[in-house]
């Protein structure tokens, strides 16, 4: 099929009816001439009019085709071939899927150097002048050389990214649109998994997807958490085991150099792993299943921390809700009577909760002893009304507040009521605006609130295991008291920034947090998306809702053959040129034959 | 009888010829029989230039018809030692019934004694031809391809004018048939010594017809040349040649002598004009369209072709064709017919 790279060229297209025109305008009554010989002019006419007409015929016709050609070949007319072997320069996009899936092996060879393999054939297909975007599994598009691409496929490993191609593809298509060349298509080489397809809107440009053959079956850990979060020393690890086999799979909990506890579980199963820790302490523990062919999501690893449990003192009048709320986590391990945290109207020494009196006249008394131990914030006046609470950890979120103090100073902020503090840390002194009555508040008549008054005594007050998971590449939000993170090897120590928020590290794992000093104040678990372990394919429809009507799952050859098909092409505006010149010479050749006899007579 | 003949250059005649290369001396008359001098008469300067070998269109702007045609025939003849239209002797013309006063001694006594009636011979001079120039008058030879050369008629009367008189001065009978598309003047053949002026006159006060028929004039030939005569057919030929060829075929077969002089216009044998005009017949009115450039060289093959045709039929006739373009001086022209008709003599 024969394109024009300037098709407003065309347009001159219109000359070509210049020769007929002339032709036409020529048609005029012609002047007359007396001519005696007219007998000798009759008679070369019936004898060469056939000739003539045809040599006038011959002459429209190569006229009206010199200047077509001149006009093509100003188009810049090119012809696109099946092959794309030879091509104009072009921008393609080629989007390699090294995320987590690709570590799959299957017949002995990993995913991923199936994938590379058709990619390296992919990049073998593009010219020197092609302009190369390549995208990996953190879907960004970079553009790179022929051979540059060629060494990072070269050194490309699974990465325990997820990989959302839609988004992949989204970029990749910006990139080359953006890009001067003229669009070439985007290359997916990847094993298409269903769960990597997040609709949206489709690339703007052509989209050729190819997928390796066969996927194998996979098992992993769907989900893996301790509970309870401190163990004293005992514990329990709880596991839900995902997959699509049926078959009975072994679990191990392994820590301390040891395997705490195994059990045998199907795909779909929650199991309860329980053992003790011998050590106080941060440990990191982990949860393995069998290997299969996928062997990066058949183990997690998750901090555990054996502790005491807090020790807590609670002044008569904090009210009966508390006391019992206290009571419950005492009965249930998770705190016990001393005087590590007390709970009250008065800051005593060391780790305290602060409620306000029920006496406003004693406000002014309170943040006396407030202001002389350091505390930054106070209570000021009292409000009533009906606010909803707007809690960081979620459990008391949009429960109602009908009183409370105003709390001014500058410190940790954990809950708020349109923006004014309710929750708030100075120190170890933890500053509640409301009393926690049904009158102040509903929370004490709501099922949140032993689990609120646990995360009030253990998370809030004593500072205990802050654990957050999070998979590699996320931004997550470390708690506030975390000042260095572990890192890798190179960087043993990460700084956390002021917002508290960082990228999760690419490597699995458990990151311990460390406060400013240096006391292990929680852990980051990364563990990779449990998405990147379901290898379910994405079907025809999956893949037309995402890529557009026309993206297609190709095998290898015919994703070879149509990579360059429609930006392969030839130019042939230097054919249309020899064509005009040729039409030229002829033209001159059969206008000038009319004159080249001479008769001497 | 000559003592008039240059009276048209009067005394400016050297003031017209001297610019063309020519002065007036004396001359005599080169017929041998009147020796006396009668007046001035045109002969080239040796080294001056002939008049009869001039631009034919300059000698026609020298005067009337039958002073040019005197210049060229003078020029003409300047050398010639016999007559270049060598014929057979003929006398006698025909009877005529007697009437009173009739000498007796031209009394045709065998006529008298076969039919029992009287006649009277009747004698022409004493010629050694009779001929009879055919002249084409068409509105076709009434045409001119250049502004400063003569119209084919123009020259054609020019050449027969100056035939004639070269058939005269050795006192051949000469005669003329002027035909368009029918027969216009007929002047008898005769060998008078004033029989020329009247010719020349008749010739002069030609003017152009509207078709062209050359059979019937060609047969009216054949009734006035009863012996052995000279044909001289000038035409532009521009007509159907089966018919007149047939004719001319015919006199030659009545034992004459055919001379065809074709006369053309240099303009005819190349097609010019706009690019693209209506080239209209004279004669017919017909007209045909044409592109000059796209049908030059077939044009030109064409005329080509029909010249040889016309020599090819012609020779295999015994006729003698000669292809005479109207800027040929008329020297050239008699030359080359005397020539061919000497040799064949």
């Amino acid at each position: 099929m024969i394109g024009f790279l300037q098709p407003l060229a065309l347009l001159a297209l219109v000359a070509a009816a210049i020769p007929a025109l002339l032709h036409l305008l020529g048609r005029r009554l012609p002047p007359t001439v007396v001519f005696p010989a007219v007998k000798y002019l009759t008679a070369t006419e019936r004898e060469h009019s056939r000739r003539l007409r045809f040599r006038n015929l011959l002459l429209l016709i190569l006229r009206t085709a010199v200047i077509v050609c001149i006009v093509l070949a100003a188009s810049r007319p090119f012809v696109r071939t099946g092959t794309g072997v030879a091509h104009p320069p072009t921008a393609v996009a080629l989007v390699v899927d090294n995320s987590l899936s690709s570590a799959a092996v299957l017949e002995g060879h990993r995913t991923l150097d199936t994938i590379i393999a058709t990619a390296r054939q992919v990049i073998a297909r593009t010219a020197t002048g092609d302009r190369l975007w390549l995208v990996l599994a953190d879907g960004l598009p970079l553009r790179k050389t022929r051979l540059e691409a060629i060494e990072v496929l070269d050194s490309l490993e699974p990465s325990n990214m997820r990989l959302d191609l839609g988004t992949a593809a989204r970029a990749a298509a910006r990139a080359i649109l953006e890009d001067p060349l003229p669009n070439g298509p985007v290359v997916v080489v990847s094993d298409l998994q269903a769960t990597a397809f997040s609709p949206g809107e489709s690339p703007a440009t052509r989209v050729l997807l190819w997928a390796p053959p066969a996927r194998p079956k996979n098992r992993w850990l769907d989900s893996v958490y301790s509970q309870p979060e401190i163990w004293t020393p005992t514990g329990s690890v709880v596991a839900v085991v995902g997959g699509s086999s049926e078959r009975p799979v072994t679990l191990r909990l392994r820590a301390e150099g040891m395997e705490l506890a195994r059990a045998l579980a199907s795909p779909g199963d929650r199991v309860v792993l329980s053992g003790a820790l011998r050590n106080p302490g941060w440990t990191v523990a982990s949860v393995e299943l069998d290997s299969d062919e996928m062997r990066a999501d058949d183990i997690r690893k998750i901090a555990l921390l054996r502790a005491e449990p807090v020790a807590v003192a609670m002044a008569t009048e904090v009210g009966d809700f508390l006391v019992e709320a206290v009571s419950v986590l005492q009965q249930g391990g998770r705190a016990t009577s001393g005087d590590r945290v007390s709970l009250g109207h008065f800051a005593q020494a060391g780790t305290s909760v602060v409620f306000p009196p029920s006496d406003p006249a004693m406000v002014g008394a309170l943040n006396r002893t407030l202001n002389m131990r350091g505390v930054t914030w106070e209570f000021r006046d009292v409000r009533q009304g009906e606010w909803t609470l707007s809690d960081q950890s979620g459990i008391a979120d949009g429960i109602e507040v009908y009183r409370r103090y105003g709390l001014s100073g500058t410190g940790d902020i954990f809950a708020d009521i349109d923006g004014e503090p309710w929750l708030v840390r100075s120190g170890n002194v933890v500053l509640v605006a409301s009393r926690l009555e049904p009158e102040w508040t509903r929370l004490p008549v709501s099922a949140f609130f032993v689990p609120f008054v646990d995360y009030l005594i253990n998370r809030i007050a004593a500072e205990e295991s802050w654990i957050v998971t999070a998979s590699p590449g996320d931004v997550v939000e470390l708690p506030a008291t975390a000042r260095t993170m572990d890192g890798t090897q190179s960087a043993p120590v990460t700084a956390v920034p002021g917002n508290h928020r960082i990228v999760a590290p690419l490597h699995t794992g458990v990151y311990f947090l460390h406060s400013a000093s240096s006391d292990t104040v929680g852990a980051l678990e990364v563990f990779s998306d449990v998405r990147e372990s379901q290898l379910q394919v994405a079907d025809e429809n999956q893949v037309r809702t995402v890529f557009g009507d026309d993206a297609r799952v190709l095998e290898s050859d015919q994703l070879l053959s149509s990579l360059f098909s429609g930006e392969g092409r030839i130019n042939v505006a230097s054919l249309f040129l020899m064509l005009a010149l040729a039409a030229a010479v002829g033209e001159f050749l059969v206008a000038s034959s009319g004159g080249r006899k001479r008769t001497a007579v | 009888m000559y003592d008039n003949d240059f009276r048209w250059f009067g005394p400016n005649a050297s003031a017209i010829l001297r610019p063309i290369g020519m002065t007036v001396v004396p001359m005599l008359d080169l017929s041998g029989r009147n020796n006396t001098r009668f007046g001035d008469s045109l002969l080239p300067e040796p080294q001056g230039k002939r008049i009869d070998l001039l631009d034919p269109f300059v000698v026609a702007q020298l005067g009337g018809i039958e002073l040019v045609a005197r210049g060229i025939v003078e020029g003409f003849l300047a050398g010639s030692h016999k007559s270049p239209f060598p014929g057979f002797s003929v006398e006698f013309t025909e009877d005529r019934p007697y009437q009173p006063g009739d000498e007796l001694r031209y009394l045709d006594w065998k006529m008298l004694a076969r039919s029992d009636r009287l006649f009277v011979k009747q004698f022409e001079e004493e010629t050694n031809l009779r001929a009879m120039l055919v002249l084409d008058i068409s509105a076709s030879m009434d045409w001119s391809g250049a502004e400063h050369r003569l119209s084919k008629l123009s020259y054609a009367k020019q050449l027969v004018a100056a035939i004639s008189l070269v058939l005269l001065r050795q006192r051949d009978a000469t005669g003329l048939i002027a035909f368009d598309d029918e027969v216009r003047s007929v002047v008898r053949a005769g060998a008078r010594s004033n029989h020329w002026w009247t010719l020349a006159r008749v010739v002069q006060e030609i003017t152009p017809g509207r078709g062209t028929a050359a059979e019937p004039a060609l047969r009216q030939v054949t009734d006035l040349l009863r012996r052995r005569g000279l044909v001289v057919f000038v035409s532009d030929l521009l007509f159907d040649s089966r018919l007149v060829l047939r004719a001319l075929h015919f006199l030659r077969h009545r034992g004459h002598q055919v001379i065809v002089l074709h006369i053309m216009d240099p303009a005819e044998l190349n097609l010019e004009g706009p690019p693209e005009a209506r080239f209209e017949d004279p004669e017919s009115g017909t007209f045909v369209t044409a592109r000059p450039r796209e049908l030059r060289a077939v044009y030109e093959e064409t005329v080509h072709n029909t010249i040889e045709s016309w020599r090819s039929d012609c020779r295999s006739g015994g006729i003698h064709y000669h292809h005479v373009l109207t800027n040929t001086p008329f020297g050239q022209v008699l030359r080359r017919v005397a020539a061919r008709r000497s040799q064949l003599a």
